[in-house]
């Protein structure tokens, strides 16, 4: 049963009920079409999941429901009336809220004020704000969503799971009917998932609807009461709880068979290879402390662990973004000392970041210029001058080995998908002729096939003899690509999983746990 | 707290300077640098309620220049009363800070230029209504208002600026158009998710900060006793307002601070700046001891929020 057929069907019985419908609703961005009519409805006294690949349209169904993103085709329908020009605003009014991925509060407003920023309660008559009023249910709402801290914290000290209670609390205090919760649990230790779960469950029983998205299946299976599956931006299936196994989730999200993306093979002995990389007692407490690892020609490494785990910051401290406290690393025989990216670059250590378009890319700026921005001062030149038509046969040479779908190298980069983007940064950093390559999410953001393209070059770069790193949340990945998996928690390598061992399960508790 | 930091460090030039000059805390000499101080903290106030939402206001010169001239070529020629010259001020200040308020919020041209243009096109305005003429002529209501004191040492003047002060705490604290300043100032973005109307409350701060800036005028006409087409531009009072601001604790990227410290900012600088004269250290420094302190408080600043935890890091996907 399509879901709006429910909502038709729903409408005579219970007219004026807290039910959100989204109607065959698109979007499209720049001319990419982003969702392609797909409707939801969240009944009241449930929660409904959205599931999907990244970039399958989950989020931006989230936002066009809470008014940030306004549909190009499509109407809201929140207990039989039209929402037309929904805005975050008037969403608010309606009683929709969005607990959006990242927390977005107000750093320096305490954390009782932030629970009612754009609504402060205020006196009836002076019209002036209630800070007593503020205080007094502030304090009972923390203590509901289990969020410990002192009202007057101001919200940029709180930590990352603390902001995302506070985000709930947001809505609590509101009053809202209808509750979005886009990824609330990746930034989460499983303990805190389990409060917030404790609140979605209590939410639920006093009739509010409520949306969930999440990457973990386990608890899509768990907590919720209708499943819609999404790829590519369009409605795939759609099934109340115990009406779906597992493997048809799976199935419905990435549009085939479990099981058919296999681990790629290649000669795996690489212990008599030569060592290449090698990371002495890295630290920068708290982050990360006594970081030790090697890596070898012709290896592909993985780094796993949760959020916050450091994964990143090691990384960039290896590559000079930021400073470790002691330690050495070691390329090639010769010690990097006060390192530089500059410095990494030149001797053949490369860092491909995890948000490109904030640490990567040059947006405006044309495919070729964004591939040669790496070698800068190793161009070749004539009189002191950069020697463009030169520079432009680098650029081709690059982009070709690692097959970049483009118009022409003149055309500006951000005209790329998400995946030819990470194939033009990559081509960047082949241009720099490195030994060691760290890839730090490489296929986040990256459509499904292009992932493959991705595990694809990686490879290949370890085959003509490169040792890759690459960190990623996504355990099947690191599964299916690495020769050996490093796993860190809380800042310290707990774990070393090479060869058949490596599998998504074994890593997963070593992930999560921190030991076996 | 820097409002406690800057009562000890104004305690400390006093008791320096005063080791030195005895005279320095005579109640003539007091009362000359709370006077002093009151038009650059009037000025800061609106200063610090722009950059509290995180824009900046760079107009503000001519801003009191022009009040100052339309109401002093009145008040020298038909002995306009106070009351009516604050309504001048109120007005002036109103549609010039609102036209700033509409370019930044409706124009959405960046606050740093939209104010840059408006420095220029106001200061030429002053001169325009000034006639190129120096107004000193003014009635002696005014001259009391501005330089009698309540007691020895207590000028009228700081009164006023203690209440505009406590007004705006009041304003900035208790009303919802206030706490939506500092929301705007601190997540232009998210202030809009949470429903704030993000342009309104723009255009009101450089609203109120021109009529500040305005007020600002009539005390200084009523302070100095002349004015002239470059009043105010020529004083570096842009200069001192944003120096005043900032050295009492207000974070130049928005959202956090208050006027209180303002106007201790600018006490701080009138009594750092008249230590600097009594230390016989040429007038031409003024404008360098004015850029050195703030450029001390913005180092001070940085290292006090250093430590603390960022929010800016990014929560990531999980497996």
């Amino acid at each position: 049963m399509r879901p709006e057929d429910a909502a038709d069907r729903h409408e005579v019985w219970q007219p004026g009920g807290s039910r959100y419908l989204a109607s065959h609703v698109s979007k499209a961005f720049n001319g990419a079409g982003v969702l392609h009519d797909v409707s939801l409805v969240l009944e009241p006294g449930s929660v409904h999941s959205l599931l999907g690949e990244n970039g399958a349209g989950k989020s931006t169904l989230f936002k066009i429901m809470s008014g940030l993103y306004e549909p190009d085709a499509g109407e809201l329908v929140l207990g039989g009336e039209r929402l037309d020009n929904l805005t975050p605003r008037s969403a608010l009014q309606q009683g929709i809220y969005l607990v959006p991925q990242e927390p977005t509060l107000m750093a320096h407003l305490s954390a009782a004020e932030n629970l009612y920023v754009g609504a402060l309660p205020r006196h009836g008559r002076t019209r002036l704000v209630d800070w007593k009023r503020i205080a007094r249910e502030s304090r009972s709402v923390f203590e509901r969503v289990g969020l410990d801290v002192d009202i007057e914290t101001p919200a940029r000290n709180l930590s990352i799971a603390q902001q995302q209670l506070l985000e709930c609390a947001r809505a609590l205090v509101h009053n809202c009917r209808v509750i979005l919760f886009d990824e609330p649990t990746s930034p989460l230790t499983p303990h805190e998932v389990e409060i917030l779960f404790d609140l979605m469950q209590g939410l639920r029983s006093e009739g509010l609807a409520l949306g969930f998205i999440s990457h973990r299946l386990d608890e899509v299976i768990s907590v919720s009461d209708q499943v819609t599956v999404l790829r590519d931006g369009r409605f795939v299936m759609n099934a109340p709880r115990d009406g779906y196994t597992r493997d048809e989730l799976v199935t419905a999200m990435i549009g085939r068979p479990i099981g058919v993306r296999t681990r790629v093979r290649r000669s795996s002995d690489v212990t008599d290879r030569r060592e290449i990389l090698r990371v002495e007692d890295l630290s920068a407490p708290p982050t990360f402390t006594d970081v030790s690892f090697t890596l070898r020609q012709h290896e592909v490494a993985g780094l796993a662990g949760l959020v916050g785990s450091g994964r990143t910051e090691i990384a960039e401290a290896i590559f000079g973004l930021r400073r470790a406290d002691h330690g050495r690393v070691v390329l090639d025989g010769t010690p990097l000392t006060h390192r530089t990216p500059r410095e990494c670059i030149d001797a053949g250590l490369i860092y491909l970041p995890e948000d490109r378009a904030r640490n990567g890319i040059f947006g405006e700026v044309d495919i070729s210029r964004n591939v040669t921005a790496g070698i800068i001062p190793h161009l070749p030149r004539r009189w002191h001058l950069i020697r463009t038509d030169r520079e432009l046969l680098l650029a081709e040479h690059a982009t070709t080995r690692t097959a970049v779908r483009m118009q022409t190298l003149g055309s500006t980069i951000n005209t790329l998908s998400g995946g030819n983007q990470q194939r033009a940064m990559i081509a960047r950093w082949l241009l720099a002729e490195p030994k060691v390559a760290i890839f730090d999410e490489p296929t986040r953001g990256v459509d499904v096939g292009a992932k493959d393209d991705i595990y694809d070059i990686v490879t290949d770069l370890a085959t003509s003899g490169l040792a890759c790193l690459i960190i990623s949340s996504d355990l099947e990945e690191l599964a299916l690509v690495c020769d050996r998996v490093l796993v860190i928690y809380e800042g310290r390598i707990v774990g070393e999983v090479e060869g058949e061992a490596v599998t998504t399960a074994h890593l997963g508790q070593l992930v999560v746990e921190g030991a076996m | 707290m820097r409002e406690v930091q800057l009562i000890l460090a104004i305690g400390i030039v006093v008791a320096v300077t005063t080791a030195a000059h005895p005279s320095f805390v005579a109640p003539g000499n007091i009362s000359f640098m709370l006077a002093d101080a009151s038009a650059t903290a009037i000025l800061a106030m609106g200063q610090t309620i722009v950059v509290l939402a995180k824009g900046i206001d760079l107009s503000v010169a001519p801003i009191l220049g022009i009040s100052a001239v339309l109401v002093a070529f009145p008040a020298q020629d038909l002995n306009l009363p106070i009351i009516v010259g604050l309504a001048i001020v109120l007005g002036v200040g109103l549609v010039l800070g609102a036209a700033n308020g509409v370019l930044v919020s409706i124009a959405r041209i960046p606050p740093i230029i939209a104010t840059l243009a408006t420095l220029s096109v106001y200061g030429g305005l002053q001169f325009i209504v000034a006639k190129g003429e120096e107004i000193s002529n003014i009635p002696n209501s005014y001259a009391a208002l501005g330089n009698d004191d309540i007691v020895a040492g207590v000028p009228w003047v700081l009164l006023i600026v203690i209440a505009l002060a406590a007004a705006v705490t009041f304003f900035l604290r208790h009303t919802n158009m206030g706490r939506s300043i500092y929301a705007i100032g601190n997540d232009a973005t998210a202030a809009h998710r949470s429903g704030i109307p993000v342009r309104r409350v723009t255009f009101i701060s450089y609203t109120l900060c021109g009529i500040l800036a305005g007020i600002g005028g009539l005390i200084y006409l009523c302070h100095v006793g002349s004015v002239d087409s470059t009043t105010g531009t020529a004083d570096n009072i842009n200069l001192t307002s944003i120096a005043a601001t900032l050295i009492g604790g207000t974070a130049l990227t928005g959202g956090r601070g208050g006027v209180a410290g303002s106007v201790l900012g600018a006490i701080f600088l009138s009594v750092a700046l008249t230590a600097m004269v009594f230390a016989l250290i040429p007038a031409i420094w003024e404008p360098a001891g004015v850029g050195a302190l703030m450029l001390l408080a913005m180092l001070f600043d940085r290292r006090s929020t250093a430590r603390s935890p960022s929010r800016t890091r990014r929560p990531r996907r999980a497996p």
